[in-house]
């Protein structure tokens, strides 16, 4: 267990976390046409404006030079999400965790000789942003494909728990660059316009840019941890079934499902805020999921219809959001779904509802057959 | 006929890196998904793919693959009828 | 306590453990097209994998042959958590060639694989683990933190044994050191000296 400290999200929808919460709660959706220059059709995906961006970046973090817009994003969700947490991220008691599927991939499409081939690294990404800081750690760099950011906050509580570090601090991001569209294009994945998740007319997914950061620190004691959240428990789990198709009996899911259950009484959960991406084998694999652990009479959400599928920045972003919902009480509506669908038997939230629970689940599925599950609960004495 | 059918068993056997499999064990009448070659949602796609680059053949809707991949032969009749290069 | 209970290497040059009727065949070198049919595997979607997922199911068949299906099936909680440098670099760099401008195919078989994680699911699915896998990045071989990953694999109690490897593709090399590590009666204590010993084995030594 490692307590929640201080978050930052940067993305289309605003530049703060108060931003964004405030989006998903009124279910504005980021998610817009493109043109599709350079590929093969046009395509629907929450994209960053990059130089509102770049001038954020600068207000807040000084020159935007020889930064990439990915570089941009994290370092100024890393910058605010430490603001007034009284954590000095040059200390060696803190590690700097990344999560990715992509990185700086984009440059991949430019001239080889107009950038440094070192920025194609993951590694190099982080240490970046870790040296920015003043960290005089390696980072610790998780691509576990789209459950990279549950696994990096996994990482982060194992090495808190082990005593290795006092406090992490855990950045996801990606962006949607012509070289990720055009793979989701290639297999057929992407909605024609903006996605609905565990809607009877679900058809894909849509692509969406963010960096976000979560500030981790060893569990506090009781009596100062009367208002904070906690990361009580985290599983991962595959399938193995397919690299590209989830299980059809949901497998994985189910036993990371199963795992952090160990850590919670069902009645207390308030919500599950799903992976909900809108394909239709993915949110179907969910309902399955979320049946066979007795978790389908408990709200989910999806929050893939306002932010799209931020890939390796989504288990920071939606853990974010979902944590903002928790303390207030509520339970996100899901933006885009309108009409519940035959195969997702679910209390699939339409709208914000009240809900009184101290925890909530954080479910996340990739490629490659990895399912990851989180649990987040509210102090005990609350 | 008989040629692009031959073909297609090549270009198919090379686009999903079917290494131990040679256009004899390809039945023109056999289907393609299902028991026989082992195949699987991925390379219905890269089916689709190689009939877009080598024929100019573009199927609007991916499901329509189901239909056109029953067998070699209904792949090169539709191809046939369809190609632009 | 925790052991190194087996460990598997494959390079350009050499290939460990290898059948001593193999040793002769691989003398001039590890291609792994070669190495794939003289394990004598039914397994035709190793053809359709890239590099670094032909590198670690061959790494992953070596580490576990001779391994009683039984125990396997036992080991269903197995863990795979695999490290390297480069990502999946090589396969990003196979897919960006079908997206050129002037000759714009994607390929959905070579995207799915542009995921480093990919080869921890292959590796996954061969042998029925339903444990954890992960993916980590760093700049070069790290044992401590290998040997850090794996221990809090154990300490959350995800799983009964993990198999941990290095695992890099480069334009022009390759190597994979793969460990099966364990609550087991045999095998050497786990700690990032002995892994770090064993890889300089290989990759100094040359002890094969």
């Amino acid at each position: 267990m490692i307590s929640w400290i201080g978050d930052s999200i940067v993305s289309p929808s605003g530049f703060t976390s108060a931003e964004n919460y405030e989006a998903a709660k009124a279910r504005r959706s980021a998610i817009a046409p493109h043109a599709g220059d350079g590929l093969a059709e046009p395509y629907h995906a929450a994209v960053i404006n990059k130089e509102a961006l770049a001038a954020a970046f600068e207000q807040r973090c000084g020159s935007p030079a020889g930064l990439t817009p990915l570089e941009q994003a994290a370092i100024l969700s890393v910058a605010q999400a430490t603001e007034g947490t009284g954590i000095n991220p040059a200390s060696p008691k803190v590690l700097f965790v990344f999560s990715s599927t992509k990185g700086n991939i984009h440059l991949l499409d430019a001239e080889a000789d107009s950038y440094d081939r070192n920025k194609l690294y993951l590694w190099h990404t982080a240490s970046l942003i870790a040296r920015r800081f003043g960290n005089p750690n390696e980072p610790v760099v998780v691509s576990n494909a789209c459950i990279s950011g549950a696994c990096a906050q996994i990482a982060a509580m194992r090495m808190i728990e082990a005593g290795r570090y006092e406090w992490a601090v855990v950045t996801g991001a990606d962006m949607a660059s012509r070289f990720v569209v055009s793979g989701f294009q290639s297999l057929k994945a992407l909605a024609d316009g903006q996605c609905r998740p565990f809607d009877a007319n679900r058809a894909g997914l849509n692509l969406g840019e963010a960096a976000a950061t979560i500030i981790y620190g060893k569990a506090k004691g009781k009596a100062e941890s009367a208002k904070s959240i906690s990361l009580r428990a985290g599983s991962i789990r595959n399938d193995a079934n397919h690299i590209s198709g989830p299980s059809r009996t949901a497998e994985g899911a189910f036993l990371a499902l199963n795992d952090i259950l160990k850590h919670a009484d069902k009645k207390d959960i308030a919500f599950v805020c799903s992976h909900g991406t809108a394909t239709p084998y993915n949110d179907r694999m969910e309902t399955i999921a979320l049946q066979r652990a007795g978790l389908d009479r408990i709200p989910t959400n999806s929050l893939k219809g306002s932010f799209g599928h931020t890939l390796g920045a989504a288990g920071t972003l939606e853990s974010i959001i979902s944590k903002w919902a928790l303390t207030e009480g509520l339970a996100l509506g899901t933006c885009g779904f309108e009409e519940p669908a035959q195969d997702c038997a679910l209390p699939v939230a339409a709208h914000n509802i009240a809900s009184g629970g101290s925890c909530f689940v954080k479910m996340l599925s990739g490629f490659g057959g990895s399912n990851a599950a989180l649990l987040f609960a509210k102090s005990e004495e609350d | 006929m008989d040629e692009l059918i031959l073909e297609l068993k090549h270009e198919i056997i090379k686009a999903l890196n079917l290494e131990e499999i040679s256009p004899a064990d390809i039945g023109d009448d056999d289907p393609l998904f299902g028991d026989g070659l082992g195949l699987d949602s991925i390379d219905a796609l890269e089916l689709i793919v190689l009939m877009e680059k080598n024929y100019g053949v573009k199927l609007t809707d991916p499901s329509q693959g189901r239909d056109i991949f029953r067998s070699v032969r209904i792949m090169a009749e539709y191809i046939q009828a369809h190609r632009t290069k | 306590m925790l052991t190194i209970k087996k460990y598997s290497y494959i390079s350009p040059q050499h290939a460990y453990p290898l059948p001593p009727h193999l040793k002769a065949a691989m003398a001039g070198g590890i291609d792994m097209g070669k190495l794939y049919r003289s394990l004598a595997i039914d397994y035709p979607k190793f053809f359709k994998m890239d590099t670094l997922s032909k590198l670690g199911f061959l790494a992953a068949e070596l580490l576990t042959a001779g391994e009683e299906k039984g125990e396997a099936e036992a080991m269903n909680d197995r863990s795979v958590v695999c490290f390297n440098k480069s990502a999946s670099l090589e396969a990003d760099i196979a897919y960006s060639k079908t997206i050129q401008k002037e000759n714009f195919f994607p390929s959905p078989s070579l995207f799915v694989y542009t995921l480093p994680s990919i080869v921890t699911g292959e590796i996954a699915i061969r042998h029925k683990l339903r444990g954890e896998t992960s993916f980590y990045v760093s700049p070069e071989w790290n044992a401590e933190l290998l040997v850090d990953t794996v221990r809090q694999i154990f300490a959350a109690g995800a799983s009964q044994s993990v198999i941990a490897a290095w695992i890099e593709c480069e334009p022009d090399s390759f190597e994979a050191f793969m460990m099966l590590i364990g609550n087991y009666a045999e095998g050497l204590p786990l700690s990032a000296e002995n892994a770090n010993e064993l890889i300089s084995d290989f990759r100094i030594h040359n002890i094969f």
